[in-house]
């Protein structure tokens, strides 16, 4: 497996041959066509544009063929293929490619495996590096890195890291996709700073964003508005936000991730954890006769 | 203006035909082409006019460059006209996710009333329009779009089986009872023993549409975890048609319990429009009640 940092120092050892063999490149079209050229003959200077050509169109079908490789791995990810994603997407940051987007993609979709895998340190390393480079139209990599960068930082326990990720994203115009895990994360984070108030702030928007989620990723946010929503005395609301999670996960595993939210099952003993975990039908199987 | 429901204003036929991609320029072709004839005539002035060198070398050197810059526009140019499309078709998605149908339907016309720049773009959006559709309650045009899709287009099998899981649904929706367990069959063949919750619901529907609510309850049974882990909120529709199935066994405690879960997960008024057998259950069993909070419009 390759680590963020071997990672990183391939991918800007990358970007550095591309850009030198860009210029050269460029540098020889110049020079043939402007500055009177390498010979004294036109066909001379056209043969040696020819050959400059047909070195740029191998050298961009190579790395288009390395995008296109890179441009699987999201697809792998989402379907737990870790394995065959980590194999592309090495083998794109080691191959080389003139396009400095397609090193840009590598280097992004290597962060979204760490965080699928749960290794938040390489994550939150990768997604780093990733900012610090100029994307120009590439916003929306930016974007999702910070994401990644603030979920991957709140693993850790740094809590300003988060903040800082965070609140860079609301300088931008968010897809639904990223609004949905920013209001994730943001839950997540809030929670920890014990801004009950800000969390149930704009709840119905929020539990209706919740519902277009994943089944985690919904069942958590859900029941993380459940907590603030006890912790501010609205226990009607808890309780109905309580429900809903024990109706889409297994609670005891929800709270083994954030045993912050046993709160939500300790204070009545009848909804236990094991209560709610029949209650959502999976332990109890329905009547059919 | 036609509504959504009306046929003018979705034709599906002429949308697809409409839709289809214009065939590529080779602009690559008439670089190349026109770089060969400036080669050629610079080098037959040249060779007829000695003296006029100097001219005919700067001349090619300045239409070279050009053809350069020109290639490198145009490749701009389709880039972005392209990345716009793309950022329409993602529109498109937000808005079927969001349930602005209105929104969506037309901006679906939009796209697919030309011909769209790429393939990808096409199949997304006709993808798309099929659960507009199947909103709008036409399933024949929905189950047109799945067919036309799934004959013109190698998919790759996750999207095959998310397609035919439409299409069944809404054969089902259609009461084309015979084609739909055909096309369950199909599902069945070629989900190679993946699981997946979306057949599980479609099975589960048929059984409740077929009168077999036994069936229906232990299937129900089986694949409740996987509803929960792939489905999300769409739970909801398994636990309405579970009350249903309880309802048809006369089991009315059972429904009622099953009936409650399912409005706790989904508005009543979109179980009710996906599943029309579900209405009745309205007047018999109380719906779970919405905090205050959450009221006029929430859990849509």
């Amino acid at each position: 497996m390759m680590s963020a940092n071997v990672a990183i120092s391939r991918f800007r050892r990358g970007l550095t041959l591309g850009a030198i063999l860009n210029g050269l490149l460029l540098g020889g079209v110049f020079f043939c066509t402007l500055l009177g050229g390498a010979f004294n003959s036109a066909s001379g200077d056209l043969l040696l544009l020819m050959i400059l050509g047909v070195i740029w169109a191998t050298l961009g079908y190579h790395s288009m063929k390395n995008s296109r490789l890179a441009a699987n791995s999201p697809s792998l990810i989402a379907a737990g293929q870790f394995d065959v994603a980590e194999y592309q997407i090495e083998k794109s940051l080691k191959n080389f490619s003139i396009f400095r987007t397609s090193k840009l993609l590598s280097l992004h979709h290597l962060a979204v495996l760490r965080h699928a895998q749960r290794r938040w340190a390489d994550a939150a390393e990768l997604c780093a590096a990733l900012l610090r480079q100029r994307l120009g139209s590439l916003t929306g990599l930016a974007r999702q890195s910070r994401l990644i960068l603030a979920d991957s930082l709140l693993e850790m326990g740094d809590l300003n890291g988060s903040y800082q990720a965070i609140s860079g994203l609301y300088e931008h115009r968010l897809t639904l996709a990223e609004a949905l895990s920013l209001l994730n994360v943001q839950l997540d984070y809030q929670w920890r700073v014990n801004a009950w108030d800000q969390m149930l702030a704009g709840v119905k928007n929020k539990v209706e964003m919740a519902e277009l989620m994943n089944t985690a990723n919904g069942a958590r946010s859900q029941a993380l508005l459940a907590l603030a929503a006890q912790r501010s005395g609205r226990g009607d609301l808890a309780a109905w936000l309580r429900r809903r999670v024990e109706l889409l996960v297994d609670v005891n595993e929800l709270t083994a991730a954030r045993p912050v939210l046993k709160e939500l099952w300790a204070s009545s003993p009848s909804a236990s954890p094991v209560a709610a975990d029949d209650a959502s039908g999976r332990g109890v199987a329905f009547d059919s006769d | 203006m036609d509504s959504p429901q009306s046929t003018n204003f979705l034709d599906v036929h002429e949308l697809i035909e409409q839709s289809q991609p214009r065939p590529r320029v080779g602009w690559f072709g008439y670089a190349a082409g026109v770089f060969l004839l400036v080669v050629l005539s610079s080098a037959l002035v040249q060779a007829r006019v000695p003296a006029a060198k100097g001219i005919v070398d700067l001349f090619s050197k300045v239409a070279m460059i050009g053809i350069m810059v020109a290639l490198a526009l145009i490749t701009q140019l389709m880039v972005r006209r392209q990345r716009e499309e793309m950022k329409q078709v993602e529109a498109l998605e937000e808005l079927v996710q969001l349930r602005r149908w209105q929104e969506a339907a037309m901006l679906a016309r939009g796209l697919l009333s030309t011909p769209t720049r790429t393939p990808q773009a096409r199949v997304q959006t006709l993808i798309f329009l099929s659960s507009i559709l199947a909103r709008y309650h036409r399933f024949e045009d929905a189950i047109a779009i799945h067919n036309h899709l799934l004959e013109s287009i190698n998919f790759d099998d996750s999207t095959a089986h998310s397609i035919r899981l439409g299409r069944a649904m809404a054969m089902l929706r259609e009461d084309h009872l015979v084609d739909a367990d055909r096309a369950i069959s199909e599902l069945r063949r070629t989900s190679q023993g993946r699981e997946s919750a979306g057949l599980a619901l479609v099975e589960l529907y048929r059984d409740v549409k077929t009168g077999h609510p036994t069936e229906a309850i232990d299937r129900f049974n089986a694949a409740l975890p996987l509803f929960q882990k792939q489905l999300g909120h769409r739970t909801g529709d398994a636990f309405a048609l579970l009350a249903k199935a309880y309802d048809m066994r006369g089991k009315e405690a059972h429904a009622a319990a099953a009936y409650e879960k399912a409005t706790h997960l989904t508005a009543l008024s979109e179980l009710n429009r996906r599943f029309p057998e579900v209405v009745s259950l309205a007047a018999k069993y109380p719906a779970a009640v919405l905090p205050g909070e959450l009221q006029s419009g929430a859990a849509a």
